[in-house]
């Protein structure tokens, strides 16, 4: 307990008093000087080739400043994209799904380029689409990219994937097909292990179309002045976008700054390339400032959830051990790439579940289809596979006559095993944790008709690539400034880093602040997102913490005129010969000789070390759920909800119970709720009326969120990450649960009313026409 | 974005006469108007802000009747003192309407005018035999809120007409009445009020938000109220929150759970 001084410890948020209060900044309250507003025209088909674009009309409009098009853009490079830059900025000459941009408005009110939005002619010529994954796939599908684009070459995405993985990007001879990338994974023999097996239980679930809807939508603000660039947006990833920038502008990395002050939700939606480009090259077109804010309709179009047809055949012996097991997944991850490839081979990683799968043989395909492109969601892949494999595993318990528990029990694998061969062994112990979920639901179990439980779990290596760097500059005065790329999107990481910073320095809490995510202020951040900031900025920070306490030793040393080593730390302060002591301010302010100077400490992160085997962490998820349905509705309300979060060691509790809570929610939302229905071209429900998210009311009944702390992680005090791992079981959980409490297996999420009720009917999906 | 628009601010009945008119539409708490604006969908040239009128508000008894003022705000109707004494199903409907924001802004004028297919506020008020009265410079007219609500986003209200106020008549005993919603996305699925005369023994079933209209149907008791026949009757809008098939159904699970509230709440 008194281990520690400041971590550990429910610290209250630093950002808590100016959120509630409405004076935190936004990127949306960023303004420029001369600053012009900025209004997409979008695709109103899905799939179409552009014979022209007639913007007299508009320019002639009062207040209009440009029209931009993909013609303009002839001098850059066009396209954007980490993985594969496939991504035009503008269409050039045939739109791939509808509300695809195709130009930019450019004025000095947002009301004139909206009235002038509509006055800009495209004249389109209707391809055939192909508008699920299926008719991307069929023989003789019309193509959504009829070429090839080099790999970006990222070496840290390629081992992200896995060396055991093949991961192909189809090349350009041969038939081009809607493929856009492939990831196989494979051990054992499972024919041979399928052929001597007691059960062979085979499913096939569709994960559903989502948006991560967070309340603020993308948007940007962009300064192109004299060969620089400058952008503000709600970027969860800022370096990221910053390299995509300077390819498109031919620009050194120096000369594109882009910053990112507290994002609105990001969950995965914001991480990578968004609106930055559109901006950016507005304001290079014009040499003025441009702000551009998406609606939320607009945002659903940007980028929505991947979504998954998957196929599970598991091979058992006769007490319930998994022998094999095959899986197919197929993505339709939409017109461009984004982050899909990753998503998908984290989807394959991650969809056979943390037990012992000595045979294995998992597919997976994403699919180009002319549909809003899809990119990283909350778990990044492992909500759609681990929904399926789970609910394959919940079928086979049955047939076996085990309960959900019961035969994860039996093939768990136990703590330091390896889940993917030549990867870390899992760091959790997630036997302990599935005891602690299975009690807490059998607690309060309820004796009434039409009651069902699940328990499900998952483990993901997390995508963390240990790149970190991170800066402390200790003031004259002894206060505390911490430099970190990391972005703070109402994950707590303001608070945790100043956590962390006061407990390696051993100062007040008072005395830290926290800066971050600006490319050209803040040191390096790879990405925030895979839950990464507590372990890795965490221990960059704590070794930039060490280096500062370094240098603070060196200069008292210089000033008592003895050796370093004669220099102890103190909390705040240093100790020399014969009791000596000074504060961290009065070394500094003695060494440079006034009321003056600083100290900076610098912490440097890669893979080396406890971060040289990857994953860094396993990130896991351990859920129950259980549910009450009402048969005459088919309505599915929550009784319980059970997380247990594998976290090593909590730094902030309160804050990882939100994210658990958050997690579990969002899933909730997927499981229950949420689905993207396209119409035709377009989406019927691009918006918050009609996508529904969780509601406050939706809330389970009983909530028991527990934290297993066994300072397992190599994140500080053991600490690893959390943020994403419950949301991942509860597509599982909540199957099971609705097919324990009405009979028969789901076959798709989300469990709306009426499909539950169908399900407890034995109904079709749907009718045939009148 | 809203379409641009003028905006005109009558402080007389006649002078917001003078102004209505075709492209010269009624406003009051624009939480229907201002959307359907936005979405493109509608692009008045002059918005005539009704809440200065003095005729269109207010919450009083009139000989037997309970007058709503069309400006009335949902949540004002909810908490109104005359009408939780007199119509407290009413009061319970308008309570739930929408979310808060909705009901500290929308009016129930405007919600029956706007005639939004999923509105509990025009189930429950033909529920109660409710008029609506209409005022043109030709004169005044009551219209029934059942014949008013004419069809889906369309009601009787003609371009040179206010809707000044909803009467509710009241004479006799107490009317037993039961509002039940089923609503699993933002707008409700399904709405079914009851309305039971104890004098006379006669019901009244209002299935709403279901179809295009809210629909009616009387029995001569409760026990009477045969919901297999509503269900069948119905003419249910398909879309996200339920197919045909199951909209029918759930019309009779919910007239059901209807006339079990009522005949558990007892007179």
């Amino acid at each position: 307990m008194t281990e520690f001084s400041t971590v550990g410890t429910s610290v209250r948020r630093r950002d808590l008093v100016e959120k509630v209060t409405g004076s935190a900044e936004y990127t949306v309250d960023v303004t420029m000087p001369g600053m012009l507003h900025a209004k997409v025209v979008r695709s109103d088909r899905a799939h179409a080739r552009i014979l022209s674009i007639d913007a007299t009309e508009a320019l002639a409009a009062p207040d209009v400043v440009a029209v931009v098009t993909a013609a303009d853009l002839e001098p850059l490079f066009p396209r954007f994209g980490h993985i594969i830059a496939d991504h035009f900025i503008l269409a050039p000459d045939k739109v791939r799904y509808f509300g695809e941009p195709v130009a930019i408005v450019l004025a000095e009110t947002l009301g004139a380029a909206s009235d002038a939005m509509r006055l800009v002619r495209v004249e389109y010529e209707d391809l055939p689409s192909v508008m699920t994954a299926a008719a991307a796939l069929a023989e003789g599908a019309p193509l959504v990219h009829e070429q090839a684009y080099d790999a970006t070459g990222d070496d840290s995405f390629k081992s992200l994937t896995g060396k055991k993985h093949t991961m192909e990007f189809p090349e350009a001879e041969g038939a081009r097909t809607n493929v856009a990338h492939e990831v196989d994974l494979e051990w054992g023999d499972v024919d041979a292990a399928r052929a001597g097996a007691h059960l062979v239980v085979e499913s096939t679930v569709h994960y559903p179309m989502l948006y991560a809807y967070g309340m603020e939508p993308y948007n940007a603000v962009a300064s192109y002045v004299d060969g620089a660039l400058s952008v503000v947006s709600s970027a969860q990833h800022p370096y990221m976008v910053r390299d995509d920038l300077a390819r498109i502008f031919d620009l050194p990395l120096s000369r594109v700054r882009v910053s990112t002050p507290y994002i609105g939700g990001g969950y995965g939606s914001k991480s990578y390339t968004k609106v930055e480009p559109l901006a950016s090259v507005a304001s290079w077109m014009v040499g003025r400032p441009v702000k551009l804010v998406l609606s939320v309709e607009e945002a659903i179009y940007t980028t929505r959830v991947d979504t998954a047809d998957i196929h599970v055949r598991s091979s058992f012996d006769a007490e319930g051990h998994i022998l094999a097991r095959e899986i197919d997944i197929v993505m339709d991850s939409g017109a461009y790439a984004d982050n899909s490839p990753l998503v998908l081979a984290k989807c394959v990683n991650r969809s056979f579940g943390p037990y012992r799968v000595p045979n294995l043989r998992v597919r997976g395909r994403s699919l180009y289809t002319n549909t809003a492109p899809a990119s990283s969601y909350r778990g990044f892949g492992a909500p759609q596979g681990n929904f399926a494999a789970e609910t394959n595993l919940d079928q086979a318990a049955e047939q076996l006559g085990l309960d959900g528990a019961e035969i994860r029990r039996r093939n768990l694998v136990r703590h330091g095993e390896a889940i993917l061969p030549g990867k870390r062994g899992i760091d959790a112990d997630l036997l302990a944790d599935l005891e602690i979920a299975a009690s807490s639901l059998e607690r309060d179990r309820k004796d009434t008709p039409y009651y069902g439980m699940g328990v499900s779990c998952s483990a993901s290596d997390a995508g963390a690539y240990p790149i970190s760097t991170a800066q402390v500059r200790i003031q004259f005065d002894g206060s505390v400034i911490v430099f970190s790329g990391s972005t703070e999107m109402g994950q707590g990481s303001q608070s945790l880093l100043s956590q962390v910073a006061a407990e390696e320095l051993g100062v007040d809490l008072g005395v830290v602040s926290v800066v971050q995510s600006d490319t050209s202020v803040t040191p390096y951040e790879r990405t925030t997102g895979a839950s990464r900031t507590s372990t890795l900025v965490g221990l960059a920070l704590q070794r930039a913490c060490a280096d500062a306490r370094t240098r603070i030793r060196d200069m008292a040393a210089e000033i008592w005129s003895c050796t370093p080593d004669e220099v102890i730390d103190l909390p705040g302060a240093v100790q020399g010969p014969e009791g000596a002591k000074l504060a961290y301010g009065e070394v500094v302010r003695k060494w440079f000789g006034g009321t003056a100077g600083e100290v900076t400490g610098i912490g440097l992160l890669r893979r080396e070390g406890v971060t040289q085997e990857m994953p860094p962490f396993w990130e896991t998820g351990m859920v129950g759920v259980a549910v009450e349905v009402d048969p005459e509705t088919g309505v599915v309300t929550v009784d319980q909800l059970v997380t247990v979060a594998d976290i090593g060691f909590a730094i902030n509790p309160q804050a990882v119970e939100g994210q658990d809570l958050g997690a579990a929610t969002q899933g909730l939302g997927g499981a229950l709720y949420e689905e993207l229905v396209y119409d035709g071209p377009q989406l019927a429900n691009a918006n918050m009326v009609d996508y529904r998210v969780p509601r406050v009311t939706d809330m389970p009944r009983k909530i028991d969120l527990v934290l297993a702390e066994r300072r397992d992680g190599i994140g500080p005090y053991g600490a690893k990450g959390a943020g994403e791992g419950q949301l991942n079981p509860i597509g599982g959980a909540v199957a099971a649960a609705v097919a324990r409490a009405v009979g028969r297996w789901p076959n798709r999420l989300p469990l709306t009313p009426e499909r539950v009720w169908r399900l407890l009917n034995d109904l079709e999906d749907s009718d045939p026409p009148a | 974005m809203l379409p641009p628009f003028r905006l005109a601010r009558p402080k007389t009945l006649d002078e917001a006469l003078d102004a209505i008119g075709e492209d010269q539409v009624p406003y009051c708490g624009g939480t229907e108007l201002l959307l359907a604006m936005g979405a493109g969908l509608h692009r008045p040239d002059v918005l005539v802000d009704v809440k200065r009128l003095p005729e269109l508000a207010g919450i009083r008894l009139d000989g037997n009747d309970l007058v709503i003022g069309a400006t009335e705000r949902h949540d004002r109707v909810a908490e109104h003192p005359l009408v939780r004494e007199h119509v407290p199903m009413l009061a319970a409907v308008e309570r739930a309407v929408g979310n808060a924001r909705v009901r500290n802004q929308g009016s129930i004028g405007g919600n029956l005018c706007f005639a939004e297919p999923k509105s509990d506020v025009g189930t429950a008020l033909i529920a109660f035999q409710a008029v609506a009265t209409l005022v043109s410079p030709g004169g005044r007219r009551a219209l029934s809120v059942e014949e008013f609500i004419a069809g889906p986003y369309y009601s009787a209200k003609e371009p040179d007409e206010l809707l000044v106020d909803v009467r509710i008549p009241l004479g006799g005993p107490e009317v037993r009445a039961e509002y039940v919603k089923y609503q699993i996305m933002e707008r409700p699925t399904l709405g079914v009020a009851i309305a039971h005369e104890p004098e006379t023994g006669a019901c009244r079933v209002v299935v709403g938000a279901v179809g295009e209209v809210p629909a009616v149907w009387t029995f001569a008791a409760p026990d009477e109220i045969d919901a297999d026949t509503i269900a069948s009757e119905v003419d249910p809008t398909p879309d996200l929150t339920g197919s045909e098939r199951y909209k029918r159904h759930v019309t009779g699970v919910y007239v059901r759970r209807a006339v079990d509230a009522l005949m558990s709440r007892g007179s």
